[in-house]
Formats: structure tokens, C-alpha cells, sequence
């Protein structure tokens, strides 16, 4: 017989709770579809990048699992409450508690399992796609085939199964202590409205909205790890304090009748409103949290994936492009392995110059606005001090400038498809990466370059920002062209070999020629040794990728390997958080809907035709549906639009920090849309039956 | 005035088939204005059918219904809910008061959906929440306050916008002896004092005999009709219990002590 109670409940909150059941069963999926590049990741693996993406994904997974639990914990407890006169009627019937608890539980693990088995066929199926997507991120073929990894299973259902059990012996606990008339009057109690205080808590209303002003204008000038972290907590109680103002306001508001009371249903809009933003205030809370998190991933994960898309191929322009510190290699051994392996067309091995000043780096590090005022005195000056620190251990730019012959330039533009650049004997040219074209207009004004005879000086004749593989090979940021009889007064600085290779080459050509043994990793040495004067990696920030032997089909897949182990946990969290945020005000609207039908019924009987009706449902959904996101979207906007600001500051991404904010933005908005036209029409529905 | 509001031939059936329930059978009476008219019978005598109809909340069978020269039988729904904002007021046994609105608020609305200036729906609202004794009250939620002063609240609500009819489905069926009287009595002031034309459905004697005339139904028929005309309130009740002893006694009566 409770078996059979049991699954009759099921079906009919399954019906109440759709929403969830949806949530439910879309989060199953994802965590089974993104659980699976944990154990069966199927995609190449690339030496230093082995793991990463395991990770990263285990960690999205952990903070998913908390929010998933926090989800399953609030459901079960709101259809707790919704369900308390019902129980308390079985205690009257003489049903132990015992029982009832265990008919509870035996109900929600049959809506729990329906939903867990519809989303790991979604999963299984999600899976394909999100292969599909990886492999054609990395330009490799993907075939579709349905496998089923045990640890992935073991892993969902744990996770799974681990929220549920908690939830539910908190639930259980919660029965052990009721009595039935707390189970009967559960239900009236949470109807009541207690305005006390109200004046008061109104101030937390501009209070919250002077804190957000203060964010925004001091957010970017934050330097500290202490003012962060009180920061931080000011956010925090903010976004809570916030609803509580909100309430407030509008009672307040109500109560002094103001203007718009008067008009049409306002009354009724504003206090259904506030009661409904006080009884959730802490739910309202968690939400704009979540909208918050949500939005700052999907942005980072958009900036990152802007970056694949647009910068990424200009990184490595040559097909393979070797470095080495001795003016005298040959890269005898690199070039027989080249050779072997591939189809040559072309290789040129040149060398990279110095006239053992640092005017240029110098001139970099003061003026780029990477380096802010870094290297600068309070007077403005440059701070000599911190500049020679900086060229000698920091990295990004050689010990001193570094320069290149025009014979070498033209030859090497001319393998990249670039027309050849003119010299007159007393010019020269400007080498630097596209993102720096703006900012070193000025460059020439300030630098002295001597010509061949040492007595008169050269002039700028141009500034080139074609990809020029300036990550440390053809200068960090930059290279000055000089005509080649220049050179004759400076002294050879480093070797470098560029190649023009025909077709595709193999998988693991880098590592064949690291083999070598003359070209230890850069970045190893960097961690065991000093680093050396003619090493350098440029000033790109976020993502930099230095290495002494550049194959560029080796590293595009290798870095887009690296950055789909950002970008696809960061849309993961964003993803679910969003899901379980509207879910959550889904729910709580729909149940409304039924328990409290009668509202509209009145209003029907005071002569609101259905169209009205449900143009106030509308509107009040809207209400609901926005204010938390619109909060989050103000929290999160000021760090994004930092975050994006400096990223494509620091990476060239050939967009406005303003795309990556709008276009999560309406990435959100498209599944709030969902949820809201599913809402509404199953509100309407609730609300307009008989 | 005569032919307020007449009910022509109502009929009202429920189900279909062999199933057929016949809820109002061919019913026909006529209200004048600024009367106050009682419909009693026993539970399933049909009594708040009739009145969802009256209210325009449920759609005859057959037959007309008028107010005035309006036959509410062939309006459209939208047309419906603007006479029912316009022409009429209900009160119901379960108050039906909006729980999130205070008592002020739940007749301001009423006049709000109506559209009106600010001062005009102040000056009408406070009005009303004088004549009614709950202008003390005004601030409270309806959960803060007695049934009584809830019932009150929903006929100040339903009389705030003076509407051609006030329907009232049981109004003392949820209060104490003590309210059901005031609540009787304000009816009587609303009756007198603005003319208010009232239809109340009651299975109560004691609130029946407020009323001027009677209707009682029985099986969807009338198939009685009292008049007090100048009698003493005490003789009326006296002449309906005569009438309900007929019927079977199925109906209540207010212990004697309270009349």
C-alpha cells in the first residue's frame, strides 16, 4: 500500500515540480557529459598539459556538487512544507512517523531516480556532443561512439545519490521532531507578514546601492589581498541586505500611498512584491550569487575562447621555429630531424641583434599600459632601478634591445606571404605585435638609434604589426629592422631557424627535435636556473606560451587543449548555476500559483478581465525573474568589464571588453527566457483552471 | 423603480446524458432596487447556483437574466468582467479577502481597478472603513483581525464602488453569533443608508429574517415567497421557522436566546 502511495505522490509532484524534474534531469546530463572527460577523455594528450583539463573539470564538478546539493536540499524541504497538513493528516490516521518519513523518502527517490535515469540517457548522449565540439575545437576527426565508462557512472551516481541521501536525512530528522499540529499548521505559518521595523530597514535599500556605487569606482583600484576580502564581505552582505531594503522600500512606499498605487493593479503588484521578496530574502540572495558566479565564468570563458578564435593562429606564424642562446648553433641536428620528417620548403637561419643598450626595452616598460606605472617614479621619471631589475631577472623583454637585418626581415616576411619591406640606408622600422601598434606611436620620438658610421642617427620609417612570432623568438613585443649594414656595428645576440613546411607534420615533430638534446624546455631552465640575458617572453599576461622550439601544429591543438580546460568547466558552472537559480524561482512561483489560485480568483470577481490577469502575472513574474539577475548583473558587470579590459589588454583579442559582458549577458538571458515562458504558461494554466 | 433586475426562465444543468442534474429549474423572480432580498433552502436546493448566476460567475442553461435592459445571458466574457467590475458587489462566507494587502488596501484596490483620482479613492475608501467600524483596523493584515471585521472589510469592498447589486453567498456562515449580528445590521444600514439593493443566499433563519422578502428553493424551484412588509423582525423569523418546519427542518436556527 505505500508502495503504491508512494508512486501516486511521485506522479503528482513530478506534475507540481516539472521545473525541477527538468533541472534535475539536465544537471545529471551535464554532470555525466563533463564527468566523462575525467575518466574517458579520449583527446591526444599533450606532455605539459596532461591532466589539466581532469582537473580543472573534477573542480567545476566540486563546486557543481555543493550547488546541486543545496538544490536537492531546498526542493525536498519546500515540498516538505507544502506537503505538512497532508502528512499530519496520515498521523492522524495513525501512520507513524516512521512510516511517513520513509514514504517521503521512498518518494523522492523515485522522482529523484526518474530524473537521474532521463538524464543519463540525455548525458550519454551530451557526451557525443561535447566530443564532437572538443575534437572540432582541435581540428581532429571525432568518431561517434556510445561507450560507458564505470567511473563516470560511479561517479554520477555518487555524486548524485550523495545530495539526495543528505538532503533527505536532514528532511528525516526535521519529521522526528514534528508534531501534527506543527504538520497542520506548517502550511499558515509561512503566510503571515510581519512589517516591523520597516522604516528602518528601508535605509539598507540606498545603503546596498551606495555600496554597489562604491564597488564600482574603487573595484579597480584594489590593491591589497585585506581591502579585497573586505570587500568581498561588504558584496556579500550587500547582495543580501539588499532584498531586505527592497521589501521595505515598497511596503514603505505602499504605506505612504504613493503616486503609483493609484493606478490599475499597482497595489496589488507592489504588495505581492515585497511579501514575496521577504519571505525569500535569503533565497533571493543565494540566486544573485549564483547569477553573479555564473556571469563572471561564462565572461572568462568567453574571453578565452575570443582568444582561441581570433589570436590564437597569429601566435605561431612560422610552421616550425627554433630558438637557441648560442650565436654560433647551426640546428644541424633539428634540421636532419626536419628533414626525416617532413617536406621542407624552405628554412632560413639568421640571427637576432643587440647594440648592448636597452633604450627600446626601457621605452616599453614606461610607456605600455601593461606596465601601468610600474616602472615609473612618483615624479613620473623612469625608476632606472626597477628597469635594469626588470630586464635582468623579470623576463619579458632580452637584457638589452634587440634587433634584425632587413635581408633577414624581407626573406622571412616573404616566407609568411607578406610583401617586402623598403629601407632607406638611414631608417628603420618598427616590428611589433598587433595590440602594441596603438601604443608605441610615440616610440620614435624618443629613441636614438646611430647609424652605420656611428656619427648620425636613424628615423623611424614605419611601424609593421603583422604576426611576427614576437613571443621571445623574433624579439619579445618587438624587433627593430635596421638595414643590414647597421648590423655591422652591434653584435649577434641569438640564433633562430624558421621553416616553411609542405602539408601537415607529425604529432610529435616538437618533442622528436627536443630529443635532440640541445634544446632543453625554456620554461624548465626558467624554474631551475637564472634566466639567461637573450631569453625573453614578451609582455602578454594571461596566456603566454614560450618555448624554444615552436611546431605550429603541434601547439595550436596543444594550446587549444589548455584553454578548453578553462573554457568548458567555466561554461559548465555557469551553466548549472543559472539552471538551478531559475529553477529555484520557478518553483516557488508555480507553487504559488496553485496554493495561492485565489488571489486571481478575487481579482476575477472584482472585475479584472483574463487579459489583465495575465498581463499582472506577466508583469509580476517579470519582477521576480529580474531582480535577481539585474543585481547580479550590476555585481558582476564592474569585474567583468575589469577582467575583460585587462585581458585584452594583455592579449591583443581584437574586441571591446563591453562584447564578452554583453554576450554572456545574453547567453543567460536566453535560458532565463526558457524557464520564465515555461513558467508563465504553466502559471496561467494553474491559475485559469476551474 | 421597477424591473431592476429580472430573472426570466433560468434554468441550470449540470452533467449530460442520463446524468442530468437539474441545479435551477426554470426559476423567475425580479428585484426592485434598494431591496434586500433573502434565498434560502437546504444544501443542493440550487441556492448558490442561482446566485453564481446572478453573478455572472457561472453561464445559464436557458433563460434571461436582467439588469435593467442588460441581459447578462448574451454578454461577452470580456464584457462580463466589466459589468462585474461595474454593477456588482460580493461578499462570500470565506471572505475572500487578498491575504498580502492590509484591510485599507483590500478596498483600495476595488476602487483602484476602477481607475479614479488619488483624492476621490482616499476620501471613498475612508468613507467606507467609517460606516463599516474598522477604520482602527485599517493597518492590519487580514490575518491580525477577527473573522467579523474580515467580513466587514469584504463588504466594504463590495459596496466601496456602489454597485447596482450586492450578491452575498452565506456571509455569517464562518463568524460567531455576536458578528453574524453586526454584520446583519451593517447590511441593514447599507440597505437604508445608501440604498444599496442586496441578494443574500443564507441557510441561517436568524439571518434570514433580516432581509425584507424571502425566496426559498427547494429541488432548483421556488416554492415559497415571504414578505416582512412592516412586521417586527421577531414575528418574521417566526413566520420563516413556520415555513422551514414545512421543508423538513432542514435548515438551522439561531439558538432563541440570541434573537
Amino acid at each position: 500500500m505505500l508502495a503504491k502511495l508512494a508512486y501516486r505522490n511521485m506522479k503528482r509532484s513530478a506534475r507540481d515540480y516539472l521545473v525541477y524534474i527538468f533541472t534535475m534531469t539536465v544537471v545529471t546530463a551535464l554532470m555525466y557529459a563533463f564527468g566523462s572527460l575525467i575518466f574517458e577523455n579520449t583527446l591526444p594528450r599533450y606532455a605539459e598539459t596532461a591532466g589539466i583539463l581532469e582537473m580543472m573539470t573534477g573542480l567545476a564538478t566540486f563546486f557543481i556538487v555543493l550547488i546541486v546539493a543545496w538544490l536537492i536540499n531546498y526542493m525536498v524541504r519546500f515540498m516538505l512544507e507544502k506537503r505538512s497538513s497532508e502528512f499530519g493528516i496520515y498521523l492522524l490516521l495513525g501512520m507513524k512517523k516512521k512510516e511517513i518519513s520513509r514514504l517521503y523518502m521512498r518518494e523522492n527517490l523515485l522522482l529523484g531516480g526518474t530524473a537521474f535515469l532521463f538524464g543519463l540517457a540525455l548525458g550519454i548522449l551530451l557526451r557525443q556532443v561535447l566530443m564532437a565540439v572538443l575534437f572540432a575545437m582541435m581540428r581532429m576527426e571525432y568518431r561517434l561512439g556510445v561507450s560507458f565508462h564505470p567511473g563516470t557512472l560511479l561517479t554520477t551516481v555518487l555524486c548524485y545519490a550523495g545530495c539526495y541521501l543528505l538532503a533527505l536525512l536532514r528532511c528525516r530528522r526535521k519529521f522526528r521532531k514534528m508534531n501534527i499540529h506543527d504538520l497542520m499548521n506548517a502550511k499558515r505559518r509561512n503566510e503571515e507578514i510581519r512589517e516591523r521595523g520597516e522604516g528602518i530597514k528601508r535605509l539598507l535599500l540606498p545603503l546596498s546601492v551606495l555600496f554597489i556605487f562604491a564597488f564600482w569606482t574603487v573595484f579597480a583600484v584594489l590593491d591589497n589581498t585585506g581591502e579585497i576580502v573586505l570587500f568581498l564581505v561588504g558584496l556579500v552582505l550587500t547582495i543580501y541586505l539588499f532584498y531586505v531594503g527592497v521589501s521595505a522600500w515598497v511596503i514603505c512606499y505602499v504605506r505612504k500611498k504613493g503616486n503609483a498605487v493609484y493606478k490599475g493593479q499597482n497595489l496589488f503588484l507592489l504588495r505581492q512584491f515585497a511579501s514575496k521578496v521577504r519571505t525569500m530574502q535569503f533565497t533571493m540572495g543565494t540566486l544573485t550569487a549564483l547569477f553573479t558566479i555564473a556571469l563572471l565564468g561564462a565572461s572568462v570563458a568567453l574571453m578565452f575562447s575570443d582568444y582561441e578564435n581570433t589570436v590564437l593562429e597569429d601566435k605561431f606564424p612560422f610552421d616550425v621555429q627554433l630558438y637557441s642562446p648560442e650565436v654560433q648553433e647551426d640546428f644541424a641536428d633539428e634540421m636532419a630531424v626536419l628533414q626525416e620528417q617532413t617536406k621542407v620548403l624552405e628554412a632560413r637561419r639568421y640571427h637576432i641583434y643587440t647594440d648592448q643598450s636597452n633604450q627600446v626595452n626601457a621605452w616599453m616598460l614606461t610607456h605600455l599600459r601593461v606596465w601601468g606605472t610600474m616602472f615609473r617614479k612618483e615624479d613620473g621619471t623612469p625608476d632606472r632601478e626597477k628597469i635594469e631589475a626588470e630586464l635582468k631577472n623579470g623576463g619579458a623583454y632580452c637584457a638589452s634591445d634587440t634587433y634584425m637585418g632587413l635581408s633577414d626581415y624581407n626573406a622571412l616576411r616573404a616566407m609568411l606571404g607578406y610583401s617586402a619591406a623598403a629601407l632607406g640606408s638611414d631608417e628603420y622600422l618598427i616590428q611589433v605585435k598587433s595590440r602594441l601598434a596603438g601604443e608605441v606611436q610615440g616610440m620614435a620620438q624618443d629613441l636614438r638609434i646611430t647609424d652605420r658610421w656611428g656619427e648620425g642617427t636613424l628615423s623611424c620609417a614605419g611601424i609593421c604589426a603583422d604576426a611576427f612570432s614576437q613571443d621571445g623568438h623574433n624579439g619579445g613585443d618587438y624587433v627593430i629592422v635596421v638595414p643590414d649594414e647597421v648590423l655591422g656595428r652591434m653584435q649577434l645576440y641569438y640564433s633562430e631557424l624558421a621553416a616553411d613546411i609542405d602539408g601537415t607534420v607529425p604529432a610529435d615533430l616538437g618533442e622528436r627535435m627536443n630529443k635532440t638534446g640541445q634544446n632543453p624546455d625554456r620554461l624548465g631552465v626558467y624554474a631551475e636556473a637564472e634566466l639567461r640575458p637573450n631569453e625573453c617572453y614578451g609582455s602578454d599576461m594571461i596566456i603566454a606560451y614560450a618555448e624554444d622550439i615552436l611546431v605550429r601544429d603541434n601547439l595550436i591543438p596543444a594550446a587549444k587543449y589548455m584553454l578548453a580546460s578553462v573554457i568548458i568547466p567555466l561554461f559548465y558552472i555557469g551553466l548549472v548555476f543559472v539552471c538551478v537559480a531559475v529553477t529555484v524561482l520557478s518553483v516557488q512561483q508555480l507553487s504559488d500559483s496553485a496554493k495561492y489560485k485565489f488571489r486571481y480568483d478575487i481579482l476575477a470577481k472584482l472585475g479584472l478581465e483574463r487579459v489583465q490577469i495575465h498581463r499582472l502575472i506577466r508583469r509580476q513574474l517579470a519582477a521576480y525573474y529580474l531582480c535577481p539577475a539585474v543585481l547580479g548583473i550590476v555585481i558582476s558587470g564592474k569585474m567583468i568589464l575589469f577582467m575583460s579590459g585587462r585581458f585584452v589588454e594583455a592579449t591583443g583579442v581584437p574586441v571591446s571588453p563591453l562584447s564578452f559582458f554583453i554576450k554572456s549577458i545574453l547567453l543567460f538571458f536566453g535560458i532565463y527566457l526558457v524557464y520564465y515562458v515555461v513558467t508563465y504558461i504553466s502559471f496561467i494554466r494553474n491559475v485559469d483552471e476551474r | 423603480m421597477s424591473d431592476y433586475i429580472r430573472v426570466c426562465d433560468v434554468e441550470k444543468y449540470y452533467g449530460s446524458g442520463s446524468h442530468v442534474t437539474k441545479a435551477v429549474d426554470r426559476v423567475s423572480f425580479q428585484v426592485e432596487k434598494g431591496e434586500f432580498v433573502g434565498v434560502m433552502g437546504a444544501s443542493g436546493s440550487g441556492k448558490t447556483t442561482l446566485l453564481n448566476l446572478l453573478a455572472t460567475i457561472d453561464q445559464v442553461t436557458a433563460g434571461h437574466i436582467y439588469y435593467g435592459d442588460t441581459d447578462i445571458t448574451e454578454l461577452s466574457e470580456n464584457a462580463l468582467s466589466e459589468f462585474r467590475k461595474k454593477y456588482l458587489g460580493f461578499v462570500f462566507q470565506e471572505y475572500n479577502l487578498l491575504d498580502t494587502l492590509t484591510i485599507e488596501e483590500n478596498i483600495l484596490l476595488a476602487l483602484t481597478l476602477q481607475g479614479g483620482r488619488k483624492k476621490e479613492i482616499d476620501e471613498a475608501c475612508g468613507q467606507i472603513l467609517g460606516l463599516l467600524g474598522i477604520a482602527d483596523i485599517r493597518e492590519k493584515f487580514p490575518y491580525q483581525v477577527s473573522g467579523g471585521q474580515k467580513q466587514r472589510c469584504a463588504c466594504g469592498r463590495a459596496m466601496v464602488n456602489r454597485p447596482r447589486l450586492l450578491l452575498a453567498d452565506e456571509p455569517t456562515g464562518a463568524l460567531d453569533s455576536h458578528s453574524s449580528q453586526t454584520l446583519l445590521e451593517t447590511f441593514t444600514d447599507l440597505n437604508r443608508s445608501m440604498e444599496a439593493t442586496i441578494l443574500m443566499v443564507t441557510h441561517d433563519a436568524f439571518s434570514a429574517s433580516y432581509c425584507g422578502r424571502i425566496l426559498f428553493l427547494k429541488d432548483g424551484k421556488i416554492f415559497h415567497e415571504l414578505v416582512r412588509g412592516p412586521k417586527d423582525r421577531k414575528v418574521f423569523l417566526q413566520e420563516i421557522l413556520d415555513v422551514l418546519s414545512l421543508t423538513g427542518g432542514e435548515l438551522t436556527v439561531q439558538p432563541a436566546a440570541e434573537l
